[in-house]
């Protein structure tokens, strides 16, 4: 298990590396030389080379042969590896504090609307498999498919219409309480849990299909008792996968919920740097989003031996 | 609920509650941005500012005693300080303790403007005009030395405690203007040197307010500077501006701004009285936009103003000269140029692509600036003329000679836009009407400043934000010696305009000089580097409760006339 271990760490290098030259290209290569930018528009060809050569513009972009470290892709790598962000173009700010700021204010809103979500999500789908072809399961299926096929900004937008703007249940929009945090969480909630439902109730109905549960049922075991005590614990695997990958990602913001209620997190952060071009902070995110990510894996990978002893991690 | 959204409502204190965005923080130097230059201007203040309600735009002395003493060459311009005038208590100062401000704080406030190694988008205001500016910038340049602020500079001198001298190479009139910008307002050395790399987030300026309280991407809160003093709201003739008249400044007590970036939620905020003000997204145009361009019933009955105005900024086709298809001096090339503008239906542009917010251009000298002619454009919409002058460019029915059908190429920012993706197709469809295939490249704003920059177009769009209201600004475009990498991004050149501008850029205003800028706008017409779009016009919202607003092309020292009614 050590090994695997390691060498699934191993690979956050090459998956690392490849989502970086992904977004490099779009952004420097495709997005050209952004000393321009900073520089404005009465910039002198000198103020253009001297950013240039500050912010190492002026490097080769991929390959140095005199140097192969001293070009800008790998010099970006090396810089990230050592946690140095750089400065935000945009904000001028170190973009490791602008992480830091943000990241509470999104783990506020998602680690509460994740947890509501999982929690809700498998209660439903437990009852929905409970009644299997019942009203019930019916009614759950037809809604959840409902929740799931409206898109989160009719949400969000008739939310903020009718129970923040007009009835005035809910705050508009900021970050100044809990309170704030009520309308996102619910709006998140009701857009996510269609399709969790929908994805947990089927593992649930395999699950029942299996030879053990008719075993049990013939033994007289308890429909109630089948579900909770050995259903629920054999679908682990697939709910774990699930949930675990989330992880991330209530690292990485709920992108359109904070912009749309003010809450300054990183979800938010990422959206302006990407609306104005912010290379720095988007290489930042775009590197732990995919650390982040690999390691969410192997700790998915890991889980399953816990939740499933035969399996063995080699 | 606006009592739970917003601590302080209902409170005696005049809060105006509005919409902010990203901005680089609050050192004057790097306030190239409008978001910068408009946060910075509620803080700093620098010797001259514009007078507010007054049109034609003019200056007016701010922390100058009065307007400046200026030598019979036009070469060395006196200003004196008020006395008075303090930097508020701060850390930074001994004891905490603010102090007044002194020439000397503008001598080294102006040589940060210059200083290369702060790399403020803003030197240009000095450079190449002020005596001495050019070695000044190239000695620290080479020098790994700190900078030496103290060293004697033959052009900022401080000659005594409230005395200021400005000496120039060559006669610049536009310095009142430019010493209104941002770059030219003054800080405290203590300050700068106190916070070092963190200045911009600790503003210490003489300005009306004060910040309070930050939290970037999310809320910023400024209070009634106590230090701040000697102006009250200015006399006038306007009856919507008489309640206000002797007043001291700043009217409100507090500037609160939330960072709101999605226009549906402005748009909530705004009808729920929870923003002074909101702009008119082009989705919600014809919703509260009545077909005659007034304010819908809805409303106008809530008592909401709209507002409505020409901005100085002109929008444009530019070609390149030196390009073998369209650019030159030649008579077929000029007609090449002439017939493309003429194939344009910048009317219809206006009415599809911008709710008519904006107006078709006429000269590259925008309506309000001295130099404008308000007569017609004569490359304006005529497809017939388009033809024949295409035909007599050499490319009748948009073919050459071998029958090859004409291709050409232009740049424009905003890869991934909607609204630049149709500005492309309108334009793309409005060549193909005479037979000319125009490609229209969409570039990230970084390549098309690099493609400009360098000259590596052949026709590109482009607009100019004038930074102050002198027909020179622009001119300065068409000036030969400014081409690639400089400002003159069409590369024009012609000798007769060069000698003109080079004439006409030392003159001081004066009916011979406005009627020399319509001349050379003339020249310029004619020989069509630019082919003329568009002038914008800003639709701004307002709540009944927000009052003394008028709109301004260089609104960023404007917040201390603004007036909050209770509500």
């Amino acid at each position: 298990m050590g090994a695997y271990i390691i060498r699934r760490l191993l690979s956050v290098i090459p998956i690392t590396l490849g989502v970086l030259f992904i977004t490099f290209f779009l952004f420097r290569v495709v997005g050209g030389n952004p000393a321009y930018r900073i520089a404005g528009k009465n910039a002198s060809p000198a103020r253009i080379a001297q950013i240039s050569k500050e912010r190492g513009y002026d490097k080769p972009l991929f390959l140095n042969w005199r140097n192969p470290l001293d070009a800008q892709f790998p010099r970006l790598c090396l810089q990230l590896v050592r946690l140095d962000f750089g400065e935000s173009m945009t904000t001028k700010q170190r973009v490791s504090t602008m992480l830091r700021e943000g990241m509470l204010p999104s783990l506020c809103l998602t680690t509460p609307l994740f947890i509501i979500e999982l929690v809700l999500a498998i209660a439903l789908a437990l009852v929905a498999a409970f009644y299997r072809g019942t009203w019930i399961d019916r009614s759950l299926v037809i809604l959840s498919v409902m929740g799931m096929s409206i898109s989160s900004l009719v949400y969000i937008m008739v939310a903020q219409f009718w129970l923040a703007s007009e009835w005035r249940l809910f705050p508009v929009w900021g970050f100044e309480g809990p309170q704030y945090l009520l309308l996102p969480i619910l709006i998140g909630v009701v857009a996510g849990v269609g399709g969790s439902v929908r994805f947990y109730r089927t593992v649930m109905l395999d699950e029942m299909n299996q030879e053990y549960v008719r075993t049990a049922r013939a033994k007289g075991v308890a429909n109630r008792t089948v579900l909770f005590r050995h259903v629920l614990r054999n679908a682990m695997i697939p709910i774990l996968t699930n949930v675990i990958v989330a992880i991330p990602f209530l690292y990485t913001g709920a992108l359109l919920l904070e912009n749309f209620f003010g809450i300054p997190g990183l979800g938010r952060l990422t959206v302006n740097a990407v609306f104005n071009g912010d290379e720095d902070v988007i290489f930042a995110t775009t590197f732990i989003g995919s650390v982040l990510f690999v390691i969410a894996n192997l700790a998915t990978d890991i889980a399953y031996t816990w939740a499933d002893p035969r399996i063995r991690l080699k | 609920m606006l009592f739970v959204l917003f601590p302080g409502f209902g409170r005696a204190e005049s809060v105006l509650y509005g919409v902010g965005g990203d901005f680089k923080g609050f050192d004057p130097v790097d306030a190239g941005d409008v978001e910068s230059a408009d946060q910075v201007g509620r803080v700093y203040e620098g010797l001259l500012e514009y007078a507010y309600l007054d049109r034609p735009y003019h200056v007016i002395p701010r922390l100058a005693e009065a307007l400046p003493e200026v030598s019979a060459d036009g070469l060395t311009y006196t200003f004196k300080i008020k006395k008075g005038i303090r930097f508020p208590d701060d850390p930074c100062f001994p004891g905490g303790k603010g102090r007044e401000v002194t020439a000397q704080d503008f001598v080294y406030s102006f040589l940060r403007t210059l200083n290369p190694r702060l790399q403020s988008q803003g030197d240009w205001i000095f450079v190449n005009h002020v005596r001495g500016a050019q070695e000044w910038v190239d000695r620290v340049s080479s020098s790994k030395d700190p900078v030496n602020y103290d060293a004697p500079f033959p052009g900022f001198v401080a000659t005594d405690r409230y005395t200021l001298q400005v000496n120039l190479a060559k006669p610049y009139p536009q310095l009142l203007w430019v010493l209104t910008m941002q770059y030219a307002f003054v800080v405290p050395r203590e300050a700068v040197e106190f916070y070092g790399k963190d200045f911009r987030n600790h503003p210490v300026g003489t300005g009306p307010f004060r910040l309070k309280a930050w939290r970037r991407n999310y809320r910023i809160e400024y209070e009634r500077n106590p230090f701040f003093s000697g102006q009250t709201f200015p006399a006038n003739t306007d009856p919507e501006f008489q309640a206000d008249v002797g007043k001291p400044l700043p009217l409100v007590d507090r500037i609160i701004e939330y960072d709101i970036r999605e226009y549906y939620t402005t748009w909530q905020m705004f009808l729920g009285g929870q923003l002074y003000s909101a702009g008119i997204n082009k989705d919600y145009f014809e919703k509260v936009i009545s077909p005659q361009l007034e304010l819908s019933g809805d409303l106008a009955r809530r008592g909401i103003r709209l507002q409505k105005s020409p901005l100085l900024n002109t929008y444009y086709l530019g070609f390149n000269m030196l390009d073998p298809v369209v650019g030159g001096m030649s008579e077929p090339r000029k007609k090449l140029r002439q017939a493309f503008a003429s194939a344009l239906n910048v009317k219809k542009y206006c009415e599809v692509l911008t709710n008519n917010r904006s107006t078709p251009a006429t000269s590259p000298i925008p309506p309000g600036v001295a130099g404008h002619e308000p007569k017609p454009y004569p490359h304006a919409y005529d497809l017939e003329r388009a033809k024949r002058l295409l035909a007599e460019a050499g490319y009748p029915g948009g073919k050459d000679a071998k029958g090859k059908q004409l291709r050409l190429t232009m740049i424009m920012p905003g890869a991934g836009s909607t609204d630049a993706r149709q500005a492309a197709d309108f334009y793309a469809e409005q060549l193909r009407a005479i037979g000319v295939e125009l490609e229209v490249q969409m570039l990230t704003g970084a390549e098309y400043l690099r493609r400009e920059h360098e000259g590596e177009t052949q026709i590109f769009w482009a607009g100019w934000v004038i930074d102050y209201p002198d027909a020179q600004n622009v001119l300065q475009l068409f000036y030969g010696p400014n081409k690639c990498p400089g400002v003159n991004a069409t590369n024009y050149q012609n000798p007769e305009f060069d000698k003109l501008y080079e004439h006409v850029v030392s003159m001081a205003d004066s009916p011979e000089r406005t009627a020399l800028y319509a001349k050379m706008a003339d020249i310029v017409v004619e020989d069509c580097p630019w082919a003329l779009m568009t002038y914008p016009l800003a639709y701004g919202l307002f709540q009944p409760w927000f009052q003394n607003y008028k709109q301004h092309a260089f609104p960023y020292a404007n917040w201390k006339y603004f007036k909050v009614l209770p509500h």
